[in-house]
């Protein structure tokens, strides 16, 4: 088990490319010269009292259409504050019903490749994460932090969503993207990021030997010659370089046993985070499963947001 | 004079009607198994291939197969597919020295070249008919794992056991019945289907995916029971002879209830049943090092 001295003594060796704000600030600037398509049609079987369920398309990098499940509270009529739910490497985008009560719209995303956003873009788990590593230009995340980029646009359409209260969350993939698309929007204004992935690529892949990270190793056993060149890829990519541009407050949920995400690099995200920011270490837990986790996550989002038991008065 | 048969008997009959017809069409149809070495996923250590075999219904069905290196026969580990779109290349220490076979149903990825599951929406696609239910294809599939298993002929394989999550923990109780020389069932948090507990209101998802159905359809209700019955899982534990570990979370309320825990571990005749203080998470990674030991033991593979 990792302890807190493991990772306040853990320094990565990622560093941020020179031109690391251009490159994703041209990633933005073509998104936005991009019609968003944004749409919505309502799924009765989904709904209940409290929420109405409506299944969510957009358009992304490449032209591609992004499905997401959106939830809006069957009460009232906006603006309400929203919560962009960030998808895991494997897992299914989760239908979040639960804060429809609480007067909170919710945007779960299925990113590129993920069932059903894979018509036209399904490199396979495992697959996504090696796909079009040799470029920066070509790599399959590229148009992955561009869904979730695209997902605040989405929110930010809807007449029913206070633009100005937007915040993000997620596990594991999930975690890391809530680093990066927070880092690229600040119209996020706090996040909860759990066990990240996509934290110190190098390290991550020496230290472990299981999926998702270990694609990268047999990547770079398959061909050798091209390793080098996926690292400097994967340094645009890497959570740690987004952490630094992230103002609002955050919080990242480190399971010190876990077998997927090397603790001491959801820590080295987490210290270089630029704004308020807060820690939740989980001793005796592993990747995605602490106990306490989801109700920590839900009670730090209402006193964000100011709803539900948590709720902060004036 | 014959008293009327009640609907729990009527039930009963059409479930071992539909396993028999199921089990007859796995027996006529070939498992046609191929294994494709796959050098990129392949470690110093063992060698990965992609499996394929065709299911029940013309299915043509894809696992993961991991094998150590040197001289088998090896003992078989075989992880029954969760609740998830898809089942990729697991890690476990158990593959240095047991093959590990990561076995999909219809509609997951790779195996999804005629129908595609969906999620939500699994639990009630096709759910008017036991014919026509997804999830029951699932089990189908779960049995014709084991079959292509053993009837591959290019690694020798030994003793076997089964593991899974979820549905995959129901999936890997039900093929433990009905396929013999199984060494031991871990399942971890087994959904409900076919029991009381899977109908209770206000579960979180997967289940809610059957409350909402009945919301929207609340005059099948009597159709999806007599559905979901041909599942039936407290006597499908009665017939399993193998060792089971069986984990559940004291709190979940969406993917195994603590009360249908408690019933499934009284009625397999050897259990051993350990309760977390967790949520659908069951014991986390608490319990997947008891599992790993524990079946670890059960293959000789420690």
């Amino acid at each position: 088990m990792a302890t807190k001295e493991d990772l306040e003594s853990f320094v990565t060796q990622v560093t941020c490319p020179e031109d690391f704000d251009d490159f994703w600030d041209g990633v933005l600037g073509e998104l936005a010269g991009m019609d968003l398509n944004p749409a919505i049609t309502a799924d009765p079987l989904r709904s209940n009292d409290d929420v109405n369920v409506y299944q969510a398309t957009y358009r992304s990098l490449g032209g591609l259409e992004i499905f997401g499940w959106y939830s809006v509270p069957a009460e009232g009529d906006g603006p309400f504050p929203a919560i962009l739910h960030l998808p895991g490497y494997k897992s299914e985008p989760a239908l979040r019903r639960d804060w429809g009560r609480k007067g909170v719209v919710v945007l779960s995303v299925a990113v590129r490749g993920k069932l059903p956003s894979s018509s036209q873009f399904n490199p396979g788990y495992p697959g996504l994460l090696t796909s079009g590593v040799e470029s920066r230009d070509t790599y399959s995340y590229k148009g992955v932090a561009s869904d979730c980029s695209r997902a605040v646009d989405f929110l930010l359409s809807r007449p029913e969503v206070d633009p100005e209260r937007i915040y993000a969350c997620g596990v594991s993939q999930g975690g890391g993207l809530t680093l990066v698309t927070t880092g690229l929007r600040p119209e996020i204004k706090g996040g909860v990021s759990g066990y990240p992935f996509l934290c110190c690529f190098p390290e991550s892949m020496k230290m472990l030997r299981s999926y998702p990270y270990d694609e990268l190793s047999c990547y770079s056993r398959e061909y050798p010659d091209r390793a080098g060149r996926m690292l400097e890829t994967l340094r645009y990519f890497d959570a740690v370089n987004f952490a630094p541009r992230i103002k609002c407050p955050m919080v990242v949920g480190v399971a010190l046993e876990d077998e997927v995400c090397p603790p001491e690099t959801s820590y080295a995200a987490y210290r270089l985070l630029g704004g308020e920011k807060e820690l939740w270490l989980f001793p005796g837990s592993g990747h995605g499963n602490a106990h306490d986790y989801p109700a920590q996550e839900t009670a730090w989002l209402e006193g964000q947001i100011g709803v539900g038991h948590a709720q902060v008065t004036a | 004079m014959t008293a009327p048969r009640s609907d729990a008997e009527a039930f009963w009959e059409q479930a071992e009607a539909f396993w028999e017809q199921m089990e007859a069409e796995l027996a006529e149809l070939s498992p046609n198994v191929t294994l494709e070495a796959d050098a990129f996923y392949s470690q110093p250590e063992w060698d990965v291939y992609r499996m394929r075999y065709s299911g029940a219904g013309g299915h043509r069905l894809h696992a993961w197969l991991s094998v150590p290196k040197g001289d088998g026969p090896f003992p078989a580990l075989v992880r029954m597919p969760d609740y998830a779109s898809v089942h990729d290349i697991i890690y476990t220490s158990l593959r240095h020295r047991a093959v590990v076979m990561n076995a999909t149903h219809r509609g997951q990825r790779n195996s999804d070249a005629s129908v595609r599951s969906s999620y939500p929406g699994l639990l009630t696609e096709g759910i008017e008919s036991a014919g026509s239910y997804h999830v029951l294809g699932a089990f189908a599939d779960a049995l014709r794992a084991i079959d292509a298993l053993r009837a591959q002929e290019q690694v020798a394989v030994g003793a076997v056991a089964l593991t899974g999550t979820g549905l995959g923990g129901s999936l890997a109780l039900a093929a433990a019945a009905r396929r013999s020389g199984i060494v031991g069932v871990a399942a971890d948090t087994p959904m409900p289907l076919g029991h009381p507990a899977a109908l209770q209101p206000g579960l979180g998802y997967p289940l809610a995916e059957l409350g909402d159905y009945l919301r929207m359809y609340p005059g099948r209700r009597v159709q999806v029971e007599e559905v979901l019955s041909v599942l039936r899982p407290l006597e499908v534990a009665r017939s399993v002879t193998a060792p089971v570990l069986l984990s559940v979370g004291r709190f979940d309320r969406s993917v195994c209830p603590l009360a249908f825990g408690e019933d499934l571990a009284s009625s397999l005749p050897n259990s051993d049943l350990r309760v977390y203080d967790g949520a659908a998470e069951g014991g986390g990674h608490e319990h997947a090092e008891v599992r790993t030991a524990w079946l670890g033991e059960r293959l000789g593979a420690l």
